[in-house]
């Protein structure tokens, strides 16, 4: 096996060391996939065995990479993955964004290590320096790559565009104060609303006016749900999910890469997507199960 | 009322218990909070801070809230934005509605529904028969610098306020210590002062310390002591149109041995 990669460009290594930070505060652990043309970083539910990631993030090395070589296990299996501790390698980027390039290749060296190579410039004299991480890795062995295939997620009942994700966040965090679970609710309107409701206060943030990507009604209701609905308001283009604050507002805080859009889409009652796309191509989906009684 | 801003802040200087009541008058709108019964804190909001404002006249507007809840419902769009309020209340066993909509943004609102519950009686703290001993006035950031320096850890604040020099001696006894601090009435922080006869009065620090918050939101602070020792602080909010929004603080003496 083996891996070597090369970024000189400010933007995409400002974009890369962003990336990373998000993962490494959703979770401690991740594992990187690199295959021909993509990067993946994928997160697993912490402390559980096998099961669907809850966040699913694809890298395209064209656009990052001014050089890109990998060689696979064998013919048959051209990827590598890898797990590695997200902490350590958002430490190590933090100087990319003033960095000048970054170098990173797969070595033997005690045990199996990602090395990354950051050349940072001088202030004063045109001289670099040159910075080395080794961060420890272990390669997954084959039979277990099952495990990160990209989830299989039932068809959405809806999709649509978010607003603001930094509004967002202040609002899921005043939410959250008061409540530990959220009821998101979109309709084919294009209205958003985030509520909770506990014994104190019932409290609804309304968006409007949002664009709808997709829509896969009419949403079938049991009766018993029907009784909040108002008057006005058609519920067979209404779904709903209730999910764990906590988990959103780590999500949100993805607000930091400049996005250029932000899609949430919502399976009626079991899960909700939230997917975020930059400039560069970077897609990262966020997988929030639903909270049902 | 335009900005749900000041109001939230003056929320949060009296938020030092978890429920307040909440009391709309026809002059304005009052919130109580107290701790057990030493401290009383209210913040007033003069009816003229909102843009309409209906109260009926033949029924008490009167009911407990949680003041945690309503301080983060009116801060939903976090504390950078200035966002519009409406505020109704039906009636008793009702809900106290908010209604926010953001200035910058025209496409979200919030509203909330905050359960209201049947207010207990608010102590009545002011004795008309206790005259006035002394009254002050200070500026509020100097004063608030003068009780941060005070040692923490100090339990009792006594007071000592007379027409001689030094008018007003602020004396802190600890553990192990005991600290002075005098303020004549030159002093620069020292806006008025008037006090007929000396008088010795003490109160436990903590409960001073109480009002440190709504102190680092106020300009002006009016100290009044009366004959029974309890104290009155009323303290002016710093806003930046004309109108204004008040906070008060009565505070309980401590009893000599």
């Amino acid at each position: 096996m083996k891996f070597r990669a090369v970024m000189i460009d400010a933007g995409p290594m400002r974009e890369f060391s962003n990336v990373v930070t998000i993962i490494s505060k959703l979770s401690k652990e991740c594992v990187l996939r690199l295959t021909d043309d993509h990067l993946y970083f994928i997160v697993s539910e912490e402390n559980s065995g096998p099961s669907p990631p809850v966040l699913w993030c694809e890298i395209p090395q064209r656009m990052f990479c001014s050089e890109y070589q990998m060689i696979g296990l064998d013919e048959e299996h051209k990827d590598i993955y890898m797990a590695l501790s997200s902490g350590n390698l958002a430490r190590s980027l933090v100087t990319l964004k003033t960095a000048k390039s970054l170098k990173m290749k797969l070595t033997k060296k005690q045990c199996p290590c990602l090395t990354l190579e950051i050349e940072t410039p001088c202030v004063l004299s045109q001289q670099t320096r040159q910075v080395t991480h080794d961060i420890p890795v272990t390669v997954i062995p084959r039979k277990l790559w099952s495990d990160y295939h990209e989830p299989r997620i039932p068809d959405p009942d809806i999709s649509i565009e978010l607003p603001s994700l930094k509004q967002l966040r202040t609002t899921i965090d005043r939410m959250r104060t008061m409540a530990s679970e959220v009821v998101i609710r979109a309709s084919a309107e294009g209205r958003l609303t985030l509520q909770i409701k506990t014994d104190m206060a019932k409290v609804s943030t309304r968006f409007k006016g949002l664009n709808v990507e997709a829509f896969a009604g009419p949403i079938e209701h049991s009766d018993s749900e029907t009784e909040e609905t108002q008057a006005n308001e058609d519920m067979s283009r209404i779904c709903y999910c209730r999910v764990d604050a906590k988990k959103l507002s780590m999500f949100l805080s993805a607000e930091q890469i400049a996005s250029n859009r932000t899609v949430c889409s919502v399976v009626h009652k079991k899960l909700v997507i939230l997917c975020l796309q930059t400039d560069e191509n970077v897609k990262l989906q966020c997988f929030i199960s639903g909270i049902v009684y | 009322m335009d900005s749900g801003k000041t109001l939230c802040s003056l929320l949060k200087a009296i938020q030092f218990q978890e429920s307040a009541v909440f009391c709309a008058l026809p002059e304005g709108l009052k919130l109580t909070v107290e701790e057990g019964k030493c401290v009383q804190a209210s913040a007033y909001v003069p009816s003229d801070n909102f843009t309409e404002y209906h109260v009926r006249d033949d029924v008490d507007v009167m009911f407990k809230i949680s003041i945690a809840v309503l301080s983060e419902c009116l801060n939903i769009f976090g504390s950078g934005e200035e966002s519009s309020l409406k505020m109704y209340y039906r009636g008793e066993g009702s809900p106290l509605l908010l209604v926010l909509q953001p200035q910058s943004m025209y496409n979200v609102m919030t509203d909330c529904e905050i359960s209201t519950q049947t207010a207990d009686s608010v102590l009545e703290l002011r004795d008309e028969d206790a005259e006035e001993v002394a009254k002050l006035v200070l500026k509020a950031p100097a004063f608030l610098g003068l009780l941060a320096d005070i040692e923490r850890s100090c339990e009792v604040f006594e007071l000592n306020l007379s027409p001689e020099h030094p008018n007003v001696s602020i004396v802190t006894y600890g553990m192990q210590d005991r600290s002075c601090i005098d303020m004549p009435k030159s002093s620069d922080m020292v806006q008025s002062f008037s006090c007929e006869s000396p008088v010795t009065l003490r109160y436990q620090l903590h409960h001073i310390r109480s009002i440190m918050k709504a102190l680092a939101i106020s300009t002006k602070v009016v100290l009044r002591c009366s004959s029974n020792g309890l104290m009155l602080l009323q303290l002016k909010l710093e806003k930046e149109d004309q109108r204004q929004m008040f906070s008060e603080f009565y505070i309980v003496p401590l009893l000599d041995d």
